[in-house]
């Protein structure tokens, strides 16, 4: 018996070391400090890291703050509805990227998708994933001109993967039994889907796709800056301006609404489990 | 061929071991089988592979008249119209009703969009009224699954069954999970639609007694499926 566990640590500790013996395991932890060190002073270095330059800024900073009180509400009519902009655009541009994620996410779910529409599908889904809402506004831009309609098809564009890998790992995340039950039943892959698998996996999609519209609900205050509209288009041109009042008031309201909608989004969540 | 379920020198092997080899059944319509055997012996892998859900890598397999060993696709999937299948952990929609579970055995013929919408036909719909009634559940029929017990459970697994209007049931340690009392009500029920609906039931069980007791023959995996027993 303790033969048998002596040979189970000795084969676990050759895979611990990857089934090699060149490093002393006395040594590792310090290979471990030495090689966060390097990482760390590496992203220093790339980075531009200038504690001087923060010191010599803060003052600006701190006069910028001084002459931002008090916050200037006088339009605040304007502000509300450059904040309605970026909430319609945040909510359209994540209930097209849901729309886009529907079929993306059952060929991305290894459970309910072949090999190779499993592998095209993540690639795509990556794809769109890697590149930033921010960046797909920039190019909407472009295309379709300065406005919200812009940052709703990059939100679009861009949740439309990450919703798609997050509904997808819910479906791979399914209890397999009632699909199981229903395929033989003789039914066809659409029908096992709607019928078994969905209402299993409902919930946590909703869930997903709540907290995709609160990030980006946050994230679309940012694609004003690119000429995409909504309130973020308002602190910028207030910026430029250095009207400081005017920049804190849109600032509280960004503040007000992202909170609102983080209430929102947990009251729904918590309804719905 | 045969109505009931023939398997004839089958065999499967899990990466070189076998987990049985040269393996004969015959159950006719009517006849309700207890097929006995410890824990893996290989009774889950024997029924998955009668449904093709496993490839054997020997052996013929007829369901229902059905050469399953032949089919591929489509023609696997019309075969399995007629196979009914009851699982260990009863495999039931947790969010979805009772009668909705029962409807299950339709799906193959219901349209995508009654699915949807939850409008099914009235004659789908009385089918799985009727079989919740036959399983003593005609009361519970719009409960949660996942609100009913396990023995409940099992009943609705058994009219879905029945729903699909299946000529084999199959059933894979249905009574394992379940209270001694629920599991004679199973296998009650599972004996009555061999005896009265004329279907071929194959019931995996690793209770004896259970098995002499309601079973009208038992066979033993572990000896080839050849008859040890005959309950009197």
């Amino acid at each position: 018996m303790s033969d048998r566990v002596d040979d189970r640590s000795a084969a676990a500790g050759e895979l611990y070391s990857g089934g090699r013996t060149w490093l002393r395991p006395r040594l590792r932890p310090g290979l471990v400090l030495l090689l966060l060190v390097a990482g760390g002073w590496f992203c220093f270095h790339f980075a531009e890291v200038d504690l001087q330059r923060l010191v010599r800024g803060l003052p600006r900073l701190a006069s910028w703050a001084a002459r931002s009180w008090p916050p200037d509400f006088s339009d605040l009519q304007t502000l509300l509805t450059r904040a309605a902009e970026t909430l319609a655009m945040a909510t359209l541009g994540t209930s097209l990227g849901a729309l886009i994620a529907l079929p993306l996410c059952v060929l991305a779910a290894r459970n309910t998708s072949h090999d190779l529409t499993y592998l095209a599908a993540r690639t795509v889904l990556n794809g769109l994933r890697g590149i930033d809402s921010f960046v797909f506004a920039l190019l909407f831009v472009a295309a379709v001109g300065l406005g919200p309609f812009a940052g709703v098809l990059g939100i679009g564009i861009h949740s439309a993967g990450s919703i798609a890998k997050l509904w997808s790992e819910t479906i791979e995340d399914a209890a397999p039994g009632p699909v199981e039950a229903a395929s033989l039943t003789g039914a066809s892959k659409a029908k096992i889907i709607v019928f078994a698998l969905l209402p299993d996996v409902l919930p946590a999609m909703i869930s997903g796709l709540l907290y995709i519209w609160e990030f980006n609900v946050r994230s679309s205050t940012v694609l004003g800056i690119v000429g995409a509209g909504g309130i973020g288009q308002e602190l910028k041109n207030n910026i430029d301006l250095l009207d400081f009042p005017r920049v804190f008031a849109i600032i509280l309201v960004i503040l007000a609404m992202v909170t609102a909608i983080d209430r929102a989004g947990a009251v729904i969540r918590r309804r719905l489990s | 061929m045969t109505a009931g379920i023939r398997v004839q020198d089958l065999a499967k092997a899990y990466d070189a071991r076998p987990v049985f080899r040269g393996l004969s059944l015959d159950v006719a319509p009517g006849e309700f089988v207890a097929l006995l055997g410890p824990s893996g012996a290989g009774k889950t892998t024997l029924l998955r592979c009668m449904t093709r859900s496993l490839d054997a890598d020997r052996g013929q397999i007829w369901l229902a008249g059905h050469a399953m060993h032949e089919l591929r696709n489509g023609a696997l999937a019309s075969a399995r119209r007629d196979i009914g299948f009851v699982f260990q952990q009863f495999n039931l929609v947790q969010r979805r009703s009772a009668l909705e579970n029962a409807l299950a055995g339709r799906l193959a013929s219901v349209p995508l969009w009654r699915i949807l919408s939850g409008r099914y036909e009235r004659g789908d719909l009385r089918a799985a009224e009727h079989a919740l009634a036959r399983v003593g559940l005609r009361d519970r029929s719009q409960t949660r699954a996942d609100c009913l017990s396990g023995g409940q459970q099992q009943r609705v697994a058994i009219a879905r069954a029945l729903v699909q209007g299946s000529k084999v049931l199959l059933a894979d340690e249905p009574v394992a999970s379940l209270d001694p009392r629920s599991a004679r009500d199973v296998l009650g029920i599972m004996r009555s639609i061999a005896h009265d609906d004329g279907l071929a039931v194959l019931c995996s069980l690793h209770q004896h007694d259970l098995a002499a007791e309601y079973a009208d023959r038992v066979v033993a995996i572990g000896d080839l499926l050849r008859p040890v027993g005959r309950p009197s």
